[in-house]
């Protein structure tokens, strides 16, 4: 009797489990290839990963979601990814035109507080040290004169490589050769950001600035980075001053949420 | 007592049922059908644990929009006051993976801070004591439980029931899977953690996910989630199985109703309140018990009561 109870027992086990194991085959599936599909039919121009991603294909796993991220960014440029993004399901990501990454948080919270280094901070950290031993090894200098926490967060945030920002030619207004005048984004724009000629301590609403530029040049003053990531310089006609990308560009976007086009002109191209 | 944790009690012969003089109902010198409905209507522990379940996830939403950083991330992982903590079964399909391309070693101090701090965490206080006490899929799956039972009893629909270890193939199904696709493959399809993220950033389109998981829980098996499927209860379980935290019962006190059985959520645990079916005069309920207290707050007799293992010994 007991026996026949075990038997029994035991095949609803077998009958039981391998429905299961049919289902998570077909629904796990199809949940994986929804979420690679889904992130090849999207465009990516718009999206960029938080500074410090690793190669796609590890962060795709590495990250659990958690969001920890998203909450530590002062400006709340970071968000998860939902079904239409194709990013796969609650990855985190930054659309830069909605809110830049304008490293007002100094010291690359989101990196930091990442627990398993999707978003991997060593690199930055390592950056840091070095120049921190860097400035204070220059002749005259020792710590005394040199703040090691201002150096440590300029060579941090300089290291970042989220992308590159590329110029449209057709649209720039500086390509034009015209200026611009009041509020880039309008009265709507809930965008905030941090000047970098304003020595703010946080980042305040872009739509409380008003620019007033014979040649409109915002990507350029308005970069977080300054003269190693975009200048101005003489177009080869010599009758425009437009803006050049250079290497030390980031990637955070701040260009992009700036530009007054309606269209943004200066887009990031995720690397 | 260590020796209760390993000897296995259903293989013993069980007790001689108690006579009627010393049941009891005839104890307390009520009819048994009164006996049994006395405590049908109390639900102590269940407000006590709804309040707290309801405080730790809104804790977790307002850490985030108050900017209150108490409790900040989600259920998959987050920080008590700067101290991580992460989810075991989402951190068990992460090493799976990343054993096998290397990325192992990245993994910062506070993940592996975070791990165990929350395995020690519920290894005292009960493994699955994190469905029932954590888990706002749990909430919800109480009221359709509720509706589930309704429906039952006006007969407009058949209980069914499947075998109680599928959740562990579940457990190692989706562990394969994410090592074979090299993705998290059961996090987009986790209840616990859509309703988690959710609440904190947002509504998006898996709640529907959701919703299809609780309408079959209505219409076809009562708690199908959490009895069968759900591997990180399953992780739980395992986690619990040597918790100090359990629920106690105690033969002396029960009257045979299996009023507990019937609310319980995980009623095979709860195998020796059937009449002649206790081995002992003492029993604790096993690993998949939540330690909800459902069958503490209807339990006539006072039988089963939250206890701490082998602590009479060591007072």
């Amino acid at each position: 009797m007991d026996n026949e109870k075990k038997n029994l027992n035991r095949r609803e086990f077998f009958k039981g489990g391998i429905a299961a194991a049919g289902t998570l085959a077909v629904v796990g599936t199809a949940t994986f290839i929804l979420d690679k599909s889904a992130a090849k039919s999207m465009p990516r121009e718009d999206f960029l990963r938080p500074p410090g991603a690793i190669s796609e294909e590890d962060f795709l796993y590495g990250c659990i979601k958690c969001g920890l991220c998203v909450q530590i960014c002062p400006v709340h440029a970071i968000e998860l990814a939902g079904a239409g993004e194709g990013l796969g399901f609650g990855t985190p990501y930054i659309a830069p035109r909605i809110q830049a990454c304008d490293f007002s948080c100094d010291a690359l919270q989101c990196v930091e507080t990442c627990p398993t280094a999707v978003l991997d901070f060593r690199p930055f950290k390592e950056e840091g040290v070095r120049a921190v031993e860097k400035a204070a090894a220059e002749p005259g200098a020792d710590l005394s004169t040199v703040n090691p926490f201002e150096v440590q967060k300029v060579a941090m945030k300089e290291a970042v490589r989220m992308g590159k920002a590329h110029v449209n030619r057709n649209t720039c207004l500086a390509h034009k050769g015209e200026g611009f005048k009041g509020n880039p984004r309008g009265a709507d724009f809930k965008g905030v950001h941090r000047s970098p000629g304003k020595n703010e301590v946080s980042a305040s609403p872009l739509k409380d600035r008003v620019f007033n530029r014979e040649v409109c040049d915002l990507c350029i003053t308005e970069c977080p980075i300054g003269e190693k990531a975009i200048i101005q310089r003489r177009s080869r006609s010599g009758r425009k001053l437009i803006p050049h990308v250079l290497d030390g560009c980031t990637g955070c976007g701040v260009c992009q949420m700036v530009c007054p086009t309606a269209e943004p002109s200066i887009v990031v191209e995720p690397f | 007592m260590i020796s209760d944790y390993f000897s296995n009690a259903k293989k013993k012969s069980p007790l001689a049922p108690k006579p009627v003089e010393q049941m009891p109902h005839t104890l307390a010198g009520l009819s048994f059908k009164e006996w049994r409905d006395s405590r049908k209507k109390n639900h102590k522990m269940r407000n006590i644990r709804w309040a707290v379940l309801l405080f730790m996830n809104l804790l977790f939403v307002f850490s985030f929009w108050l900017d209150l950083a108490i409790l900040e991330g989600s259920l998959s992982g987050s920080r008590l006051i700067g101290f991580y903590l992460m989810d075991p079964y989402n951190s068990l399909q992460l090493l799976a993976i990343s054993s096998t391309t290397g990325y192992l070693a990245m993994l910062t101090m506070n993940f592996w801070i975070g791990l165990f701090t929350i395995l020690i965490f519920w290894l005292i206080f009960g493994g699955r004591s994190y469905c029932s006490w954590m888990c706002p899929y749990h909430f919800l799956a109480e009221w359709a439980e509720k509706l589930h039972n309704y429906l039952v009893k006006k007969k407009k629909i058949k209980e069914r029931s499947y075998h109680i270890g599928l959740r562990f193939v579940f457990l190692v199904g989706f562990l394969l899977l994410a090592l074979l696709t090299k993705n998290l493959v059961f996090e987009n399809l986790n209840v616990v953690g859509i309703i988690s993220k959710a609440m904190i950033y947002g509504p998006s389109l898996l709640l529907l996910w959701v919703l299809a998981i609780i309408l079959f829980e209505v219409f076809v098996s009562r708690r199908f989630w959490c009895r069968y499927v759900c591997p990180i209860g399953a992780t739980w379980s395992l986690v619990g199985k040597a918790s100090p935290l359990a629920i106690k019962f105690e033969h002396d006190k029960c009257g045979y109703c299996i009023e507990c059985q019937k609310v319980c959520l995980v009623p095979h645990e709860l195998w020796f309140v059937k009449r002649g079916a206790a081995t002992q005069d003492v029993h604790y309920v096993g690993s998949d018990c939540t330690r909800c207290g459902l069958c503490v707050d209807v339990c006539p007799g006072n039988a089963l009561t939250y206890s701490v293992r082998g602590a009479s010994s060591l007072l």
